[in-house]
């Protein structure tokens, strides 16, 4: 007896499966307008524009969507989502694609974001709050030592005007707040 | 020949579905829905006899959310669910080498991608039969 | 008198306690009562959407229980936990299942949200029509005929919220009537809903510097002597990191760059050092001697 195989499904509706409760329109609406583009602060630190990445996505070019860096690019300003006369989100676009690059394990391990993203995540596990000290060595090790030399500068500078504290402030109900985490993350040792 | 069960897929990775589909249709009639709102709305215009649930899909561990809210329903609470997850490699990135907690996912059974073809084909046809042990039980 | 639940975010206790303060001083003199959030944690920021959005849903959600449970509405002076909660909110309100899978997860923390209160950005409660009347009533001198470069940022106007028109977010002008309330003079400043960077500055610190050196010059270009910014993650990127623009641009820029509550603070006759003016790494000297010379002319 025959039965149907699995349909295959496109990247495209992969990546819009990530969407699926959000409210933009679907990619598939991309008039290729290059607006989001013009618009992005960032564009030309990215591998491919905005509207590329869409582009792409939509002619099912996994692999060049993957590794691009152009998600971890993005600094979620939103411009391109106000502007598309389409009713896209490439601001909600990016957040999946990262979202899916981490799940997947596709992303660069040389890039500071993924890591900066990482840091960030543990140390509102562990206290609550952020603590903006503990993020500089993420960029230190791409800053060189000129680089660590001026951040540190800056930071002793800050440090002197009462702006940078030397130890981490932590909520009190630290551990309800881990336990709100582990039942939406169903991981041992979270809580 | 008894007329052959159903079981409906949800999970978002087409390369994963592919095989486990290969698995489950020699035995079953098998569905499959991508994302955890195609698959509700399968649930609630079909009747399944089990389902295989993964975690992570659309904006998290939205897995869990499906298997509470099925459990939460009158209908839906007799059909066994059996998750399929990798999980943890999923998000080892931020927690590596934690095991999944079962308290926090209502289910009958949870095995870790990759699966053994043998071992789910046991599974789903004992968790079909025990489900149908506990309606003629009522 | 007008009550909120205040929900400073992590960098108001660090890199922008001027910011707080200032916003303390500043609603002390309006008027308006600002209950910090009972042991709030932090918004998520970027960082927990990038990894996963039911992990940074959870955690605005608790804020905002918390919130609903002190009875009162949020204000939050940074842009991006504005719109992190704001967003969230709006989320829990329209989709029930996603509201029952976080007060599960709330009841790890005995809390419950019912959806009951609204967030907005501290901005707005500064700017409603009845405090704008008191401001204007109540404002000195001091700030009259300052060029101020008025500095929204993103997150405070997009993404756009239900019911506002393109337009209100394309070309806003709260911001300006808000500074001329209090005596100032705001300069048409093109950038000025452009991105300061954000985090960036931290993973893609060639972006930034450069996003950061263009809002500058656009200011300088605009003839403005101070920026004026309402949130904490603008105001460092283009305060702390001027040096670094300096130095990558072979630049001498020294534009002041001050939070929109100090300037508000100066205008109803707060001290400098109560508003934490002094503390920047680029000196607001034009407006220290703005102050300076209004509290020598008062105390004659
Ligand atoms: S603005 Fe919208 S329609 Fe135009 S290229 Fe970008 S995503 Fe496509
Ligand atoms: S949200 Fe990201 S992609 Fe869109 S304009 Fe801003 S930086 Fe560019």
């Amino acid at each position: 007896m025959v039965t149907t195989t699995a349909r295959t499904l496109s990247f495209r509706e992969e990546v819009e499966n990530l969407l699926h409760a959000e409210e933009g329109a679907s990619l598939v609406r991309c008039i290729q307008c290059a607006t989001c583009s013009a618009v992005c602060p960032v564009v030309e630190f990215m591998d491919h524009t905005p509207r590329m990445l869409i582009g792409l996505i939509n002619a099912g070019m996994k692999d060049e969507v993957m590794a691009s860096n152009t998600f971890w690019t993005c600094a979620s300003c939103y411009a391109c989502t106000e502007k598309c006369p389409e009713g896209i989100r490439p601001a909600d676009v990016m957040y999946a694609l990262t979202r899916y690059s981490l799940w997947r394990d596709t992303f660069n391990r040389d890039w500071v974001a993924p890591e900066f993203s990482r840091r960030f995540t543990k140390t509102i596990l562990r206290t609550g709050k952020s603590y903006e000290p503990g993020y500089a060595p993420a960029f230190i090790f791409e800053g060189g030592f000129s680089g660590m030399v001026r951040e540190m500068q800056m930071g002793l500078k800050l440090l002197t005007k009462g702006r940078m504290p030397l130890i981490p402030s932590r909520i009190k109900r630290i551990h309800n707040l881990r336990a709100m985490v582990a039942r939406v993350m169903p991981l041992d040792g979270i809580e | 020949m008894s007329e052959r069960k159903k079981v409906l897929i949800v999970d978002d990775d087409p390369d994963f579905v592919e095989g486990i589909k290969a698995i489950l249709d020699t035995t079953y009639d098998t569905e499959v829905a991508y994302n955890p709102k195609e698959g509700w709305d399968a649930l609630k215009s079909g009747r399944f006899d089990l389902l295989c649930l993964d975690i992570m899909m659309g904006r998290g561990a939205e897995g869990v959310m499906m298997a509470r809210k099925i459990r939460k329903d009158p209908v839906l609470r007799e059909m066994p669910v059996l998750i399929i997850t990798s999980l943890r490699e999923q998000i080892a990135f931020l927690f590596p080498g934690q095991a999944v907690h079962p308290g926090f996912v209502p289910v009958d059974e949870l095995v870790e991608k990759p699966v053994d073809p043998d071992m789910l084909l046991k599974k789903a046809a004992a968790m079909i039969a025990a489900a149908e042990a506990r309606r003629a039980a009522k | 008198m007008s009550r909120y639940a205040y929900y400073p975010g992590c960098s108001l206790e660090t890199m922008a306690a001027t910011y707080h303060v200032s916003s303390m001083e500043v609603a002390h003199k309006l008027g308006m009562e600002l209950e910090e959030i009972e042991d709030w944690n932090c918004c998520g920021a970027t960082a927990y959407s990038h990894v996963d959005e039911l992990l940074a849903t959870v955690l605005c959600a608790r804020n905002l229980a918390i919130a609903e449970k002190q009875g009162l509405d949020i204000v939050a002076p940074c842009n991006a936990c504005y719109k992190n909660l704001w967003t969230t909110n709006a989320a829990l309100k329209r989709d029930p299942d996603l509201a029952e899978h976080m007060n599960y997860a709330l009841e790890a923390d005995d809390l419950h949200y019912d959806g009951g209160i609204e967030v907005s950005h501290i901005m707005d409660a500064f700017s409603t029509p009845e405090i704008l009347e008191v401001i204007r009533q109540k404002a000195n001198d001091r700030l009259k005929g300052l060029k101020v470069a008025p500095y929204y940022g993103c997150q405070i106007v997009r993404p756009r919220r239900p019911g506002l028109e393109l337009s209100q977010v394309d070309n806003p002008q709260y911001f300006e009537e808000l500074l001329r309330a209090a005596g100032a003079d705001p300069v048409p400043y093109p950038y000025k809903l452009r991105c300061c960077g954000a985090a960036l500055m931290v993973t893609n610190r060639r972006a930034a510097v450069q996003m950061v050196r263009d809002l500058l010059q656009n200011a300088v270009d605009s003839g403005a002597e101070v920026i004026a910014t309402a949130c904490p993650l603008c105001q460092t990127n283009l305060e702390c990191y001027q040096a670094e623009v300096n130095h990558a641009y072979d630049a001498d820029y020294a534009m002041p760059i001050l939070y929109f509550t100090q300037l508000l603070g100066v205008a109803l006759g707060v001290g400098v050092k109560r508003l934490g003016i002094g503390k920047e790494l680029v000196s607001p000297d034009i407006v220290l001697k703005r102050a300076k010379a209004g509290a020598s002319s008062a105390s004659s």
